[in-house]
């Protein structure tokens, strides 16, 4: 590789890399947690201990349900898992963005009971501040930047292995723990970028995806389908696959339309039925669940009849898709690690972190590389704004995000049952303690909030297993604490972040005190005498 | 050989501009000639996947031409290929 070459990069990797990091970091850190995102909602789960109608009286549950409200019929989901998150059997609800869904349940005398909730998933909010990054206003709005922050990653990825390929393999396994600090970061920074680079390709590119599908579906059918786009998508789309029909006609059991599906494809763990139109001719049954042997986009889903029990559409049934919604099945996975099971979403989860810490490395390097240092004989030093104001948004937003993600997951189980709206919770305390965390790094300095942030950081964590030891100590709080291992995976998780960000603050408490007094983490007293020296 | 001229903003722009364009020519190619045809049922999917590859690997490359004039020109040759293609896709395939 010519070196002026290597040297265009290398700009082009700082300014891509510059623009999109801090961003790229709560994305990251956000989505590490929701690769988790159904364990969160176990853990925060509903504040009293909910007793699930038996799934052996579903279709009991089903008759009485729609006996006394034909409003359901056009669209209710029974919901088939016994985990402590589900707070009803049977649901409904008016339209896509309703928050207080219905609920049905049979008394064990067989009496039905009807009930109105409002309800609003933590597991949810985390995965949105992971798609917008948490720029606040619609979530279209965020997630339009993030695609384009993910096309400058994208460009910033293939930048950065154009600079490190020349003397890969002379630096890729070396991390020279030397007083130059600045290499060690650099080191630590190419070895997680290289080692991680086919994640990160993955992840860059299937974000782009998701956030501009729908400008870029636009442009293909002005291009290349001449409107005809939207007839080929209704022809796809799996939702169609059985014709309308009015005509009442007895549906059957729940049990006899699980086998179907069973039948069709063995392995397929069924989780929820989604009825449509029930007790219509034209009724058709969405049987969502999961199968790990598969990579599978999130979910996947059979449609059925519930009438005639044929299975009308596999094009979502992980392994029996076809060719085209097969390969793209494949790209889902890869983003969302829905496949192989615990182990590879342990891999995603310490990849995402892995990630996050790439963007932040970054940023430090930035900074490191614009350091007035001081000259043997130069004479003292101040640091440049640019400096200054770049270590202060770094150490802001990103400690920020994390304090912010951890008081909010916390504050959702104190709130959960307590207040009337809790997504206007969820959304306040995340922008509260977010903005006054960046607040506090620009008025403090980076070297002080900095630390002050990272014991912050680790309270906030170490108060998702305590909030547990609470609930479980003491049930007049009315918060049921999980005892299932999902739950108590995120108490220890919370637990050992809690412990690495105090040996992070206790580091970084270090370098402010005795760290080189001309750099932008030194104490600020420190850097005052310096420069007045 | 010549020194690489930096051309930030030809350059930037070139790869941007005339990469998205390539890539969805080149996703349109894709989408005539796979098997099936335009209008396969479920294939737009993955004709939509391939435009951000394309598009992503033609703007992170396009620094590595000489001069931002060179970029223009070059991607732009091949856009004219690309869209020849899909024309004549459109008028002998449909």
């Amino acid at each position: 590789m010519r070196s002026d070459v290597v040297r265009l990069y290398k700009v082009v990797h700082t300014w891509t890399g510059i623009t999109a990091g801090m961003f790229l970091f709560i994305a990251f850190y956000a989505g590490s947690i929701t690769v988790f995102a159904e364990p969160l909602a176990r853990w925060v789960s509903s504040p009293a201990p909910v007793r699930l109608t038996a799934l052996a009286r579903s279709d009991e549950l089903i008759a009485h349900t729609l006996a006394a409200r034909p409003d359901a019929a056009k669209e209710f989901t029974l919901h088939l898992g016994e985990t402590e998150d589900l707070w009803a059997r049977l649901t409904w609800r008016k339209g896509k963005d309703d928050r207080t869904p219905w609920s049905a349940e049979l008394s064990p005398e067989g009496d039905l009971r009807l009930a109105q909730s409002y309800r609003s998933s933590l597991a949810d909010f985390v995965d949105n501040i992971h798609r917008t990054a948490g720029i606040p206003g619609a979530n279209d709005i965020g997630e339009t930047i993030m695609g384009v922050v993910s096309a400058v990653y994208a460009v910033a990825l293939v930048s950065g292995l154009i600079i490190v390929l020349p003397s890969l393999v002379k630096d890729l396994f070396a991390l020279r723990i030397t007083p130059n600090l600045k290499r060690m970061w650099l080191d630590a920074h190419n070895v997680v970028g290289v080692v991680s680079l086919p994640f990160h390709i993955v992840i860059a590119l299937s974000a782009v995806v998701f956030c501009l599908h729908e400008p870029l579906y636009d442009a293909l059918d002005y291009v290349v389908y001449d409107g005809r786009l939207k007839s080929i998508m209704a022809a796809s789309n799996p939702f169609n696959s059985i014709k309308k029909d009015e005509r009442p006609a007895p549906m059957l059991p729940v049990n006899t339309l699980l086998e179907r599906v069973k039948a069709a494809s063995p392995s397929f763990v069924p989780t929820e039925m989604r009825y449509r139109s029930a007790g219509l001719r034209g009724a058709s049954v969405q049987v969502w669940g999961y199968d790990t042997r598969y990579m599978t986009r999130g979910k996947g889903f059979a449609v059925i009849s519930p009438v005639t029990g044929e299975i009308a559409n596999t094009d979502y049934l992980p392994g029996r898709e076809g060719t085209w919604t097969g390969v793209v099945a494949t790209f889902f996975a890869l983003h969302f690690a829905t496949f192989g099971g615990d182990v590879v979403r342990v891999c995603y989860f310490l990849l995402g972190i892995a990630g996050a810490f790439l963007f932040y490395s970054g940023n430090l390097l930035w900074i490191e590389s614009r350091r007035r240092t001081e000259r043997r004989n130069g004479g003292p030093v101040n640091q440049k704004t640019s400096t200054r104001l770049m270590s202060a948004a770094t150490v802001g937003v990103c400690f920020g995000a994390i304090c912010a993600i951890s008081i909010t997951i916390v504050a959702a189980k104190w709130l959960n049952g307590r207040v009337a709206n809790i997504d206007v919770w969820h959304n306040g305390v995340y922008y509260a303690v977010f903005l006054a965390s960046v607040l506090w790094s620009f008025l403090r300095g980076a070297a002080a909030a900095g630390v002050e942030l990272l014991w912050l950081a680790a309270i906030a964590a170490a108060a998702i297993p305590f909030t547990s030891l609470f609930s479980w100590a003491s049930p007049a709080l009315g918060m049921q604490g999980s005892a299932s291992m999902a739950a108590l995976g995120v108490d220890l998780v919370a637990l050992s972040a809690a412990l690495c960000f105090v040996w992070m603050a206790r580091s970084a408490a270090h370098r402010v005190q005795y760290g080189p007094a001309d750099s932008v983490w030194a104490a600020s007293h420190r850097q005052l005498q310096e420069a007045a020296r | 050989m010549s020194q690489i001229r930096r051309d930030w903003v030809s350059k930037t722009s070139a790869g941007a501009i005339l990469g998205f364009s390539l890539a969805i020519a080149l996703a349109g190619l894709f989408a005539w000639l796979s098997p099936g045809g335009l209008a396969t049922p479920n294939k737009f999917q993955l004709v939509m996947w391939l435009i951000a590859p394309i598009w992503l690997t033609t703007l992170s490359m396009c620094f590595f031409f000489s001069s931002g004039m060179r970029a223009w020109l070059w991607l732009g040759g091949v856009n004219l290929l690309a869209y020849a293609g899909l024309f004549a896709c459109r008028l002998l395939l449909l």
